[in-house]
């Protein structure tokens, strides 16, 4: 299997990264198309909750991709993803901003005043927000130019990423009513990915502990 | 962009009242014509959507319904179409999706039901549901439904006032509260064998017995001129207008006066949150989103319905004396 996927060219292999992350947006497009085409039943009498649901979820799994990229090189060897780790970080990017957008307009109707104080007042939406913000400098400077002008801080840079997934695990806990599978999942899988960099040591010294106190 | 800019629903396209009559008389027959046809089984899938009557359910009731009388309550109102209203439900003993009620609700037995009436009353038992409806006048409600995560829909529904019910048990003057009871069958109910729910099955509502006792309370039996559908809680319900949806109980198999105030489920779960008496209220925000505005439904994707909630969701004529003198922020 490995070989099998390492052998396959670089640019093609960046096609079918594209493609396959590249699919859920032009799903959710169709999904719009037909709707406006009058297509009533297609996304149900919610097509705007429907849609932040959907991209929020697929910011979420480019999120995780993203961040598996490490571990997959570190516990089953596998080299050839990181060269895709760029694309799937500006897919996450993606499909945050889309999120971010569908929910001001389907949600909240671009009604600013609203969309500010819900911002502020609504703690899991501040977070979300906030991931968003911290997603865009790792966005402009996720070139070679940058990478090249920035050298070692670069990297350290980039380690944000690590936040902004906390603040998306939290943004989506936060939001439980009464089922807490499909958060607790995403939770669980975020924990296991970064605990590859953090060694549980850490863990417990920088999180663990702050909560108990 | 193949976006048309025009509004995303016509209100065509937003069943009247004496549209659904109508499309009515047409289903039934061209359900005849398809089960004719051979393609009983096929018509049965696409009823849902189209907005026929419910197959199950007993005779006697579908006649007692489609006999309810017109009332005046929300003639000026532009009703939520039927597929809406039958096909996006919280009724989360089928699953928390907004969708799963409509797919999972059909292993609900309705037929025979009863309602066992216990507590601070003076006839107490178990009653069948025809027990319960023989000579009771039904007619036909238009009501507003503000649900507490900010959505909204326009339902006819059909029953009769909840006092009219709670006179024939004759409550004792110790009965200061009704408390109401869902079905609690998880062989029958997907979403009570969920082992990632914090729901305490089963389902437990309750009102104040001058609530309870208000005009403007029903217990449904029927919507859109038909029985209920299993998803919006057959075979009967309560229906409270000026609260938050979740306190219009489904499926109620048994009603408790108490003197203490019962803890209503979404209350269990979580206090801060969710109070008991649940008015739609603008000014009080839910911790997580406010409730000053709504998406009334259906909405559109670049028309968003947004309007701004009423106080006790408009209903502040019939019921604001309930609550003179209270703080509706620490009651909320």
């Amino acid at each position: 299997m490995r070989q099998l996927l390492s052998s396959i060219p670089l640019f093609a292999r960046r096609c079918l990264v594209f493609i396959a992350l590249f699919t859920p947006f032009a799903y959710i497009l169709a999904q719009v198309v037909a709707l406006q085409m009058g297509d009533y039943e297609i996304l149900g009498p919610e097509p705007g909750k429907a849609i932040v649901w959907f991209t929020g979820e697929w910011a979420f799994n480019a999120l995780l991709l993203t961040l598996a990229i490490g571990p997959a090189r570190q516990w089953l060897n596998w080299k050839w993803p990181l060269a895709h780790r760029r694309m799937l970080g500006l897919f996450v990017m993606f499909y945050a901003t889309l999120h971010l957008l569908s929910y001001m307009a389907f949600l909240l109707a671009w009604q600013w005043q609203d969309i500010g104080s819900e911002l502020v007042e609504r703690p899991y939406l501040t977070l979300g927000f906030l991931a968003w913000v911290l997603l865009i400098p790792l966005s402009i400077t996720s070139t070679k130019g940058w990478q090249r002008r920035l050298k070692r801080k670069w990297k350290s840079m980039h380690k944000l990423i690590y936040l902004i997934a906390i603040l998306c695990v939290v943004h989506y806990l936060l939001q439980i009513r009464s089922n807490w599978f499909e958060p607790s999942l995403y939770a669980l899988i975020t924990l296991v990915l970064l605990s590859q960099r953090f060694s549980l040591a850490f863990c417990y010294t920088h999180f663990v502990r702050c909560f108990h106190t | 962009m193949l976006i048309k800019s025009a509004a995303d629903i016509k209100s065509s396209e937003i069943t009247s009242h004496s549209a659904y009559l109508n499309r009515r008389k047409f289903m039934q027959q061209s359900g005849l014509a398809m089960a004719a046809m051979g393609l009983a089984s096929t018509a049965g899938a696409i009823e849902t959507h189209d907005g026929k009557a419910p197959k199950f359910g007993p005779d006697w009731l579908k006649q007692q319904v489609a006999g309810a009388t017109e009332t005046n309550f929300g003639k000026d109102e532009k009703l939520t179409p039927y597929r809406d209203v039958t096909s996006y439900n919280n009724f989360y003993e089928f699953g928390t999706g907004k969708d799963d009620p409509v797919r999972n609700a059909g292993s609900l037995i309705t037929d025979p039901w009863s309602v066992t009436i216990e507590g601070q009353c003076e006839k107490q038992g178990t009653f069948n549901l025809e027990d319960i409806l023989k000579s009771m006048p039904l007619e036909e409600r238009i009501y507003r439904l503000r649900c507490v995560e900010a959505w909204s829909m326009v339902i006819p529904w059909i029953g009769f006032p909840l006092a009219e019910l709670i006179k024939r048990f004759k409550p004792l003057s110790t009965a200061k509260y009704v408390e109401f009871t869902t079905l609690e069958a998880p062989k029958q109910m997907i979403g009570q064998r969920s082992r990632f729910s914090t729901i305490d099955w089963p389902y437990v509502e309750a009102l104040r017995i001058d609530e309870a006792m208000n005009p403007l309370t029903l217990m449904a039996v029927g919507l859109y001129g038909e029985i209920l559908p299993k998803q919006n809680g057959a075979p009967i319900r309560l229906v409270v207008p000026w609260k938050y949806g979740f306190k219009s109980i489904k499926s109620i198999v048994k009603i408790r006066f108490t003197e203490k105030p019962p803890i209503n489920t979404w209350q269990a779960i979580a206090p801060r949150e969710y109070g008991f008496y649940a008015n739609v209220n603008p000014e009080v925000s839910h911790p997580r989103w406010s409730q000053a505005k709504e998406r009334r439904l259906p909405s559109g994707l670049f028309s968003v319905n947004r309007i701004p909630t009423q106080m006790f969701n408009g209903y502040g004529d019939q019921v604001a004396h309930l609550y003179k003198g209270m703080d509706l922020r620490k009651s909320f």
